[in-house]
């Protein structure tokens, strides 16, 4: 690991862990992204909320290194990543899920949180097996009891309910060990019982590892988040804790509307 | 819970046998040891002739297989790799003094393998390097593009193809006037060639191969480099191909630059649609459905009399790769792995065993 | 395993992609061929080459069975001549299938008491034919599509197979390369080019059972520097010729002959064949005041279309300032206008229409009484006259080598023992008195042919047709010495342009309105 990360994030146990600048997003004349500026701290729980089109997914990518802004800064545990592609961000401890899973929709549920492993091990180019490979199988096996896919572990992805594949899409970011997780709608598409299991896990998560959530699931949001950050139209428009955000009128005219409580509507 | 962790010695090496002892790969196994027997019964010239050229196209048809199954890249050049590892052979061991064209430098023919492969492995470390950030049919038409340039470049480098081509190009003493040999050689290098892959699938190199198929974009999200990892999967399969084209050149005794023209090479790629581009064993069984309809297809008397002969053989084999299309997109190997379905489940049902259903789920294999 | 439907699609698309290219390929392989010199090839549609005495035993299924036609044959390997045909079914020249099959068979139905098959087709073989007391059998008609890989492939199927051990072909050029290197390794089997022109597969190669009874592309060339420069009055020439083997030994024809009586060549291009823009290469050659001629080499599609690039880049497109070889063809005129009438042009294995000798009489009506009809580009891919098929080079080339074969074989004997030795004798020391003049082997069993020079000229309804002006007797493969083993075989650079002394010169026959004056 970078020794500059490791000093960063030594100074402060609190330290910022992430700090986005004047991030902004431009598809040809569409902004995406107008001039967003985030920090997360160490251990932070922050949800990000507002309605399709707000640039929730766009910021994720920006962070994730999906895509690269237009102008503006973002920095990782004190490293500048700005210009660094998507595949370093694991190096730093980052890990995602994303909106529509994505799976190895042809490999096991076994081989698919094995693969979540190694990328960032720089064991995949091998050729043979080894110890470590023995320990990355164990610790596949225990994340697919951790998000209950443990009688499923030799089923082929792509075969997996949806539900199912929502809980493998967790544990595949969950099982690199993560400092910084980043749940780009993990309750959607999930029965009521699954949600509550969801939340269940997301609260039992080691209190180091930060976690940045999108959510249109107001419940399992307000919830799992002890900050939250609304957004419409590509800029940062209220933020605060969920007591807060939960009577902010402001939040209400322009997402929640008046009379949709807290349930969120999804796509 | 825990499934296998802890399982005892016995058990475990008994579920070993009991996959290795997989209705693939018993059947694999038979027709490996038909093939090493052929000799023994078969002519001179389906030996020679035909299983040979069944072989070498086999081999070269795996590292498409390989390249698609595996890697999700349809891949058009690697007619043209095989034909880089032809060329470099011919220059490097024809004599100086024989009669023919090319470099002529005479070298031991052995030493000329190596450079072969080392030159045809570079290439296509290159040309894999500059495909690997595409994918899909941009991805075909990159490798299209390489063909038709590798054949125009052999053509007007004129030193190194003569145009006319390198004749006179024997195999080492090994195989020279052994074909059977050579016949032999290529079934044993067929099943390296086979195992190998299979194998390669299981590692950690092939599962991240597999996991760049399935979902590239994940992949770098893990941390993989998604375009180094295609450029060496396209490297090694560009080395077998290598193979392949060391041991055509030997068999043809000569190479030009039409051998590597835009003809074979679909012929190749209909080779691998014939088996099924997903199923390493479709590889040489479409090689076989291939040569053997191009060699005895005219001899049928009935086909005389409706017109169809050697010079309707495209023709036929379109149409033969059209109905195997509609039936079975995964080829013959697909067709035959629905057959062997269609069997269980009716053994099942003749039974009344109620396991049928998710067994045929699960059923599907690479 | 599961697939993301995307890939499963494309896959789908790859298969019908292949399917169409396939169906392309079969459908269009001769369309753009150099066929035709005299007549424009149409599309063909070859007819059902049938397989000729399909051995019943060969049942694709029962490959086992192969090993009993194989003892069979090793039986009566003496007894019998097994013959294998190398036609050319596909590719540029593949609508001159059927015109070499039918060549190679006249000499049997002519000469060997045959019959053909089938009157309107020469596909279907022939049978009955005997020579000295020995049954001829067809077991095996090749199918080539111009590339070496392909003919490898049809002729060790025909021998290893079929057991052919004598095979007449095959067609064009660098098959006849790969046929003779192929040749040393089965001395068993006697082999007869078809009418590949390239000069390598003799001089070169020289496989001791490869004989060759027609002329090389250089040699089709003989008397055309000698007539231009000493006739026509060109000094200097500039040529464009396709790049690869018969465009190369076409040139060599050429530039041999007019540097030997003292031209110069000063530009040579070379356009990659099946060049479809040919403005770039025409850019490259002289200004017409600069040289005084050009000499064309460009066959198939590239005549018209490089013809027309010149007319374009350098404005006029005169008789007297342009000559060809043997695609230089009167249906140029339908495309380029009558002012190109007055050039001179390469001969080829056959005369045009114009001389007509009693033997020549003989000859096509041999033709026109085995067949009723042939498929061929002489008339248009329809059912036409055989005569007009015989008429033509590749019809000829195979026919004289078939004839050489009975000539000789009758004249041992039908003695077939010791890998054919006596037989392999006689072919090289026999003299054929041919329909187009006298063809005799040098000691690489290479022709020795006479050959003529033709010129465009305009006929009194103002078309312009092929007129023969002189006839060279005796054109042998070394021109004088310019051509040896020992030196570079012909490519972009080679032959340097010298002069030296050529057994022809100064003796070539002219004609007049188709009468030899000797």
């Amino acid at each position: 690991m970078n020794t500059d990360a490791a000093a960063a994030a030594s100074a402060d146990r609190r330290g910022s862990l992430l700090n986005l600048e004047a991030v902004v997003v431009a598809f040809g004349g569409l902004q995406a992204l107008g001039g967003v500026d985030l920090q997360v701290w160490k251990g932070d729980r922050l949800a990000l909320l507002g309605p399709n089109g707000a640039g929730k997914t766009t910021l994720f990518n920006v962070i994730a290194g999906d895509v690269k802004p237009t102008s503006g800064r973002v920095t990782i545990k004190g490293i500048d990543c700005t210009e660094l592609p998507a595949r370093f961000r694991p190096r730093l401890g980052v890990a995602r899920t994303y909106q529509k899973t994505r799976l190895f929709r042809g490999l096991t549920v076994e081989d698919n949180l094995y693969l979540a492993q190694t990328g960032r091990s720089g064991r995949h180019l091998a050729l043979l097996r080894s110890g470590v490979d023995a320990e990355f199988r164990e610790r596949a096996r225990a994340m697919a009891e951790t998000v209950w896919l443990a009688d499923v572990i030799g089923v082929t992805a792509g075969d997996l309910s949806h539900g199912q594949q929502r809980q493998l899409e967790i544990g595949m970011a969950l099982v690199t060990g993560p400092e910084f997780v980043m749940l780009d709608e993990p309750a959607s598409g999930l029965s009521r019982g699954e949600r509550e299991r969801l939340v269940q896990l997301l609260l039992s998560l080691d209190p180091d590892i930060t976690l940045l959530l999108i959510e249109h699931d107001m419940d399992v949001a307000l919830r799992a988040a002890q900050r939250v950050m609304v957004m419409n139209e590509g800029e940062t428009v209220a933020s605060g804790t969920p007591d807060e955000i939960r009577v902010d009128p402001l939040v209400h005219a322009i997402y929640l509307g008046s009379e949709a409580g807290l349930r969120g509507a999804d796509p | 819970m825990s499934p296998t962790g802890a399982a005892p010695g016995r058990a475990q090496s008994r579920r070993t046998l009991r996959r290795l002892l997989s209705a693939r790969n018993v059947v694999v196994a038979a027709a490996t040891a038909l093939a090493l027997l052929l000799p023994l019964f078969g002519s001179n010239f389906f030996v020679e002739f035909v299983m040979t050229r069944t072989m070498i196209l086999g081999i070269a048809a795996a590292t498409i297989v390989f390249l698609a199954a595996y890697g999700g890249m349809v891949s058009l050049a690697q007619y043209l790799l095989a034909g880089v590892a032809g060329f470099m052979v011919g220059n490097a061991v024809v004599a100086q003094d024989a009669w023919s064209k090319g470099l002529k430098l005479g070298w031991n023919p052995w030493v000329a393998v190596l450079f072969a492969l080392a030159v045809t492995t570079a290439v296509a470390f290159v040309l894999g390097a500059l495909a690997s950030r595409t994918t899909g049919i941009y991805f075909l038409m990159i490798t299209l593009t390489y063909a038709v340039i590798g054949y125009y470049v052999f053509g007007s480098i004129t030193p190194l193809s003569g145009f006319g081509g390198i004749t006179g190009i024997d195999p080492p003493g090994l195989f020279e006037d052994h074909p059977q040999r050579m016949y032999l050689a290529l079934v044993v290098l067929s099943v390296l060639v086979y195992v190998a892959f299979r194998v390669l699938a299981v590692t950690p190199f092939g599962l991240a191969l597999q996991g760049i198929r399935d979902d590239p974009v994940r992949m770098a999200s893990l941390g993989f480099n998604v375009s180094l990892h295609r450029t060496l999967a396209f490297t090694l399969a560009g080395f077998t191909a290598g193979l392949a084209g060391v041991f055509n050149v030997w068999w043809n005794g000569q190479i030009d630059p039409t051998s590597i023209s835009i003809g074979p090479t679909l012929d190749l790629l209909i080779v691998a649609v014939i088996g099924g581009t997903l199923s390493l064993e479709g590889a040489w069984l479409g090689a076989f459905v291939f040569v053997a309809a191009n060699n005895y297809l005219r001899n049928l008397p009935l086909v005389d009399h409706i017109g169809i002969t050697e010079a309707r053989f495209n023709t036929i084999v379109g149409v033969l790769v059209l109905l195997i299309m509609i039936l079975s997109p995964d080829g013959l190997a697909g067709i035959i792995d629905r057959i062997r379905l269609g069997l269980r489940r009716l053994v099942h049902l003749s039974r009344g065993s109620g396991a049928g259903p998710a067994e045929a789920a699960a059923g599907s294999k690479p | 395993m599961r697939y993301k439907p995307t890939f499963r699609r494309l896959l789908s698309l790859v298969g019908i992609v292949a399917v169409f290219a396939l169906l392309a390929a079969s459908c269009g392989d001769d369309d753009d061929g150099e066929a035709a010199p005299a007549t424009t090839a149409a599309p063909a549609e070859p007819e059902a080459p049938a397989e000729p005495e399909a051995e019943p035993e060969a049942e694709p299924e029962e490959m086992e069975e192969m090993e009993e036609m194989e003892e069979m044959e090793e039986m009566d390997d003496h007894a019998l001549v097994h013959l294998g045909i190398l036609g050319e079914c596909e590719g540029a020249f593949g609508a001159f299938h059927e015109d070499v099959v039918a060549g190679a068979s006249l000499p049997f139905i002519t000469f060997a008491g045959g019959t053909s098959n089938s009157p309107t087709s020469a596909l279907e073989g022939f049978s009955g034919a005997v020579v000295a007391g020995v049954p001829i059998e067809v077991v095996g008609i090749g199918c080539g599509d111009d590339t070496p890989d392909r003919i490898i492939q049809e002729v060790r199927k025909i021998v290893e197979q079929d057991g052919a051990n004598v095979v007449i072909g095959p067609l064009s050029g660098d098959e006849s390369i790969a046929i003779a290197n192929y040749a040393k390794d089965h001395p068993d089997v006697t082999f007869l080019n078809g009418i590949a022109g390239a000069q390598e597969t003799t001089m070169v190669v020289q496989a001791p059972n490869f004989f060759r009874f027609n002329g090389d592309g250089a040699q089709w060339n003989a008397g055309l520097g000698d007539i231009l420069h000493n006739e026509a009055g060109w000094d200097t020439a500039a040529v464009i010729a396709d790049d690869y083997s018969f465009g190369w030994t076409s040139t060599a024809g050429f530039i041999a002959e007019f540097c030997a009586v003292g031209g110069e060549v000063i530009s040579r291009v070379f356009p990659p064949l099946g060049t479809t823009d040919y403005s770039s290469f025409v850019q490259q050659l002289p200004d017409p005041d600069e040289v005084d001629g050009y000499f064309w080499a460009v066959g198939g599609s590239g005549t018209n279309a490089s013809l027309e690039a010149f007319l374009a880049a350098k404005g006029d497109l005169t008789g007297d300032q342009h000559a060809g070889n043997l695609f230089f063809s009167p249906a140029l005129a339908a495309a380029l206008g009558t002012d190109i009438a007055g050039a001179y042009v390469g001969g080829f294995a056959t005369l045009p229409g114009d001389v007509s000798t009693p033997a020549i009489q003989e000859y096509l009506a041999s033709a026109e009484a085995a067949w009723d009809s042939l498929v061929s580009p002489m008339s248009g891919m329809e059912p036409g006259s055989p005569a007009a098929a015989a008429g033509f080079g590749f019809f000829y080339g195979f026919y004289s080598s078939a004839l050489a074969f009975i000539m000789a074989l009758e004249q041992v004997g039908g003695d077939l023992s010791d890998n054919h030795a006596a037989l392999r004798d006689a072919l090289a020391n026999i003299e054929i008195d041919g329909p187009y003049g006298t063809i005799t082997l040098d000691e690489n069993r290479q022709a020795i042919v006479d050959t003529s020079v033709q010129q465009l000229v305009l006929n009194d309804a103002d078309e312009v047709v092929s007129q023969t002006v002189a006839l060279i007797p005796a054109v042998d493969q070394s021109f004088g010495g310019t051509f040896s083993p020992q030196t570079p075989p012909p490519d972009r650079e080679n032959p340097v342009c010298e002069t030296r002394d050529l057994p022809w010169a100064g003796n070539a026959i002219p004609v007049v309105d188709g009468v030899p004056q000797s």
